[in-house]
């Protein structure tokens, strides 16, 4: 069974956020929410004499940045809830403190499976995310499931 | 754990272990994670709330399950220098704040053309049951 969606929707960029600045602060209200301890993410000395030069935020920083507010108005709902399936994350390069980061999204893939429990429809939404030099940082694939 | 900061690409082999690591998160460290990262909704901050969306109680958010899994592999690496350029998860089952979750991996490939090693990582409940599968891939400078 396929699923029934207009295919044009597949690789539309709707809306492009604001750039989100990155504060030192921030990196360490996330480092303190997930009990990180290393160095090279916490110590600012420590840090600037290790691999990066300086404070990088944790790796898994990069999915802690929100789609567009109207994003998700444009694709299309299949049941009531949407449930986080899972992540494909790319990390290309680190996000440090002071970096501005904006994020790209377009709809990768759309397709439905048959578990043991039914059917499920999944979304898949890619994320990229560009710091205020346009570098590339990560792409972030969300993995959105719905129960038709 | 301790930080394996001797890691190289030559040193790793297929097989060696990330963790066993235990890791005991409670309410208040899911709290704020969504407080901290925008995430401030029911299912993730109160038990009540997150049963009447038809849950067993409040939920760890995916990206918060992610975050943990990573730490493990971050750990590993150390001050090395290798970093994760690579990584994906499936929430297999809701993780339950207030409870030990157990982090644990394994290398299952080498790549010397890109100086990369694969490994498979998880979350195990307090039951056994693998709450969160995931890969890895981590490169390493020369």
């Amino acid at each position: 069974m396929t699923v029934d969606y207009d295919p044009a929707l597949i690789g539309r960029v709707f809306e492009t956020t604001e750039p989100v600045p990155v504060s030192a602060e921030q990196i360490a209200a996330f480092c303190s929410a997930i009990s990180e301890t290393n160095p090279i993410f916490t110590d600012e000395a420590a840090a600037k004499a290790g691999p990066f030069g300086g404070i990088v935020a944790p790796p898994s920083f990069a999915v802690t940045f929100r789609n567009g507010r109207h994003f998700f108005e444009h694709i299309p709902r299949y049941g009531k809830q949407g449930f986080d399936a899972g992540k494909d994350v790319e990390f290309v390069a680190p996000i440090r403190p002071g970096d501005a980061v904006t994020l790209n999204s377009h709809v990768k893939e759309i397709y439905e499976k048959t578990g043991r429990t039914g059917s499920m429809v999944f979304v898949i939404v890619r994320s990229t995310l560009t710091n205020q030099k346009g570098e590339v940082v990560a792409h972030v694939d969300h993995r959105f499931m719905n129960r038709p | 754990m301790s930080n394996a900061n001797n890691l190289t690409y030559e040193t790793v082999q297929i097989g060696d272990a990330l963790g066993p690591a235990e890791f005991y998160l409670s309410k208040d460290q899911v709290r704020a994670y969504a407080k901290t990262c925008g995430m401030w909704t029911p299912r993730f901050t109160d038990d009540e709330a997150a049963r009447k969306e038809g849950l067993p109680g409040m939920i760890t958010p995916g990206n918060m399950s992610l975050a943990i899994l990573s730490k493990l592999v971050t750990d590993w690496a150390g001050a090395s220098g290798a970093r994760i350029v690579r990584m994906g998860t499936t929430y297999r089952q809701p993780v339950m704040p207030d409870h030990t979750l157990t982090l644990q991996g394994f290398v299952t490939h080498k790549n010397e053309s890109d100086r990369t090693a694969e490994m498979d990582i998880w979350i195990e409940s307090e039951e056994g049951d693998r709450l969160v599968i995931g890969t890895a891939t981590v490169h390493f400078p020369r």
